[in-house]
This record gives C-alpha cells, structure tokens and sequence, in this order.
C-alpha cells in the first residue's frame, strides 16, 4: 500500500458503508416506484477500490457515448452522485413517466431530458438522506446528506467517468466507486448510479467508519 | 487491418507500422507525439501535472510520463527520433474549481517539459465541456479527435526543425 493509498477504506469500513449504503438503496427503490407507477427495486452492485485504470470501465458500454444526470453531493460527504444509462433504457423511462407507448421518444428533447433530471433527483434525495442517516454519528455537526441539482450529459463513458473521479483521484492511486442496478416489474434496466465521494468525504469516512 | 490499441487513464503506449493508438479523454490531457522518419507513434493519457514518487504509474502525470514515452519511442524506432507533439483534451465537463485547475495545469504542465525537451508542439484542441475520442495513426501520423455531438477533426502534423531525442 502506498502513501496515497492509506486513504483508502479497509474492509471492515467497506462493509459498515455497504451497509448504510443497502438503506440508502431500499429508500430510493419505494420512491422510484412511487414515481414511476411501478414496482422497483434497487440493489448495491458493488462497493470497490479499483486502481484508476480499471475504474473507467466500471459502466461496462466500451467506447459509446451514454447519457449522465449528475449532481453533487452535499452535507456529510461530498463528491458527485451519477446516473448513467445508454439512450434506450433514458428515452424509456421517458415514455413511461408520460404515460406513452415504449418507443415513442426517439430523441433528447426538453421532456425527456426534464423526465430523467426529475428521476435522478427523486433518486438522490431519497438515496443519501437514508445514506447519511445509516452512517454512524461523527462530530459534524449536520446529519444530511443532499444532491445538488442535476445536470444532462451526453458523452464518452470513460471521458465522464475520469472526470468525476479526478478528485479522488489527486489523493490516491485508486479510487472508491459505488454502484447500484434497478430492476422495474422485476425486469432489469440499464440504468447505473454511481456515488463517488471526493478526497475530502473519504477521510470523513475513513474516520466514520472506525 | 491496423492494429489498434486502446490506451486507459494513466496509462501510455506507442506504435508504429500498421499500429492504431486509441484513448478517450475528459479532463486529461492526451498527448500525441509522432516522428515522421521512423513512424513511430506514441500517445498518454496523462491525469495530474505532478508525480508523487509513485514508481509504478509513470503514464499517470505529466512529467513522468513525457519521458517514458519518449523513452518507449526511441526504442521502438531503434534509433534517434524526432518527434513533434499534439495535445487533447483539458475539458472542463462539469465545472468545479478544483478540477478545472487540474486540467489546465495538466495544459501548461505539457507544454513546460515539451519546451524543455525541444519538442514543437504542433497541434492542439483543448478545452470545452465535452470529452474526447483521440485516435492516432502511426503510419500517417493522422490524429483525429471524435466529440459527442459534433463532426471528427483531423490535426495534421507540420514538420519543423528541432533537436534529436536519444531515448
């Protein structure tokens, strides 16, 4: 382990965040599926360090462009809060938050855009605010957990990817990333949320976890 | 059919022949450096200005990984080289401040070592919000950058007079 790397969590902490990170997840499946009209349910994918290299592959679609909602995290920790899906699974869950036929979105305008913006802040909200109540009390003095306002992205997957990680990526030789998949009427989708804490937020859990 | 490499963050690698280098860059810098007599092609995709005493990710920053590229290039070419340089990337996607400041010093950090070392930089697309498809030919020495959104953009290399770089 390396200097950098000392920043990094051990196992023990990876399981104690996973677990906060499992009622971050079952909040936010009751409200996608209140939002949605559907049943939903949303798991922990994963909880890693990955030396940076591998970790701009962690979306798994190769060089395609995909689309990103993206929102910064603020409160207990801070870091970015991603959304990320190819634009099927995007222009999907468009038409089925305006109640039209699968299919019938076929390009990123105003509503779909709006659609997917609304779902990544219903998500977050409902993700870190479980989040930051399952982590254990520290001494900051504030116990939320917020998302920022998201914004819509188009572009490279490892592009995005590098470019959230870069803060973390200052600190250590390998990065921290968490990821959830959904499943809609039992079906999976291809949709991925991220949660990436910056350097700061992984010395907050550093100490958190303890 | 060419031979393609694809090149991940912080890492580098070099070419020549039918040989195709590939990265994908956000806020990174990607440098392309190309020696026309030998054909011989090299391309980082490089994350911070600095190293950190860290032995094992040269391609990582900007003034290891420079060096090791050149170094892996003079090799391949068996011989002296004379590359020229062509720099991507630096984006700022989402605006933060702390990140835009790396990606610009990531810029001026490669244009500093590049000057020291005498290699022309003969091209450059930096900046902007969007990330970056850059693909290098060794045989050509043809780069060509693909944005999300946009057509692709050829920078051609234009030969200059400059110092002989002996690995």
């Amino acid at each position: 382990m390396t200097a950098h790397d000392e920043n990094l969590l051990t196992e023990q902490q990876l399981d104690i965040f996973r677990e906060a990170l499992h009622c971050g997840a079952a909040d936010a499946s009751e409200a996608l599926g209140r939002w949605i009209g559907k049943p939903t349910s949303i798991s922990i994918d994963s909880v890693e360090q990955l030396p940076l290299a591998e970790a701009t592959g962690v979306l798994e679609v190769g060089d395609e462009p995909i689309c990103f909602c993206i929102a910064e995290m603020q409160g207990r920790l801070t870091g970015q809060l991603v959304l990320a899906f190819d634009d099927s699974s995007g222009l999907a869950l468009a038409d089925l938050l305006l109640d039209l036929p699968r299919g019938t979105a076929t390009a990123w305008g105003e509503m779909e855009t709006s659609a997917a913006l609304e779902t990544t802040n219903i998500l977050g909200c409902h993700y870190l605010g479980s989040l930051a109540r399952a982590l254990p009390a520290g001494d900051d003095l504030t116990s939320q957990l917020l998302p920022s306002p998201p914004r819509f992205s188009r572009d490279f997957a490892q592009s995005m990817i590098a470019f959230i990680l870069m803060d973390q990526i200052t600190a250590a030789d390998n990065v921290l990333l968490t990821r959830v998949q959904f499943r809609i009427d039992g079906d999976p989708v291809d949709w991925t949320m991220l949660l990436v804490p910056d350097a700061a937020s992984m010395a907050t859990l550093r100490e958190l976890l303890k | 059919m060419s031979r393609l490499s694809s090149i991940r963050m912080g890492e580098f690698s070099v070419a020549k022949g039918d040989g195709v280098l590939c990265t994908l860059v956000g806020s990174c810098i990607g440098l392309a450096l190309y020696d026309a007599t030998h054909k011989v092609a090299g391309l980082a995709h490089m994350v911070l200005p600095q190293s950190r005493n860290s032995a094992d990710s040269s391609g990582k920053f900007v003034d290891t990984a420079i060096p090791a590229l050149l170094r892996d290039m003079t090799r391949l070419a068996e011989g002296a080289i004379n590359p020229t340089a062509r720099l991507t990337g630096g984006a700022n996607m989402f605006a933060t401040n702390a990140i835009l400041t790396i990606g610009q010093q990531n810029i001026e950090a490669s244009e500093r070592i590049l000057g020291e070392m005498g290699i022309p930089i003969v091209g450059s697309q930096c900046g902007g919000e969007k990330g970056r498809r850059v693909t290098l030919d060794a045989a050509t020495g043809l780069i060509t950058i693909e944005i999300v959104g946009a057509d692709p953009i050829e920078l051609h290399d234009r030969p200059r007079r400059r110092r002989t770089h002996h690995g």
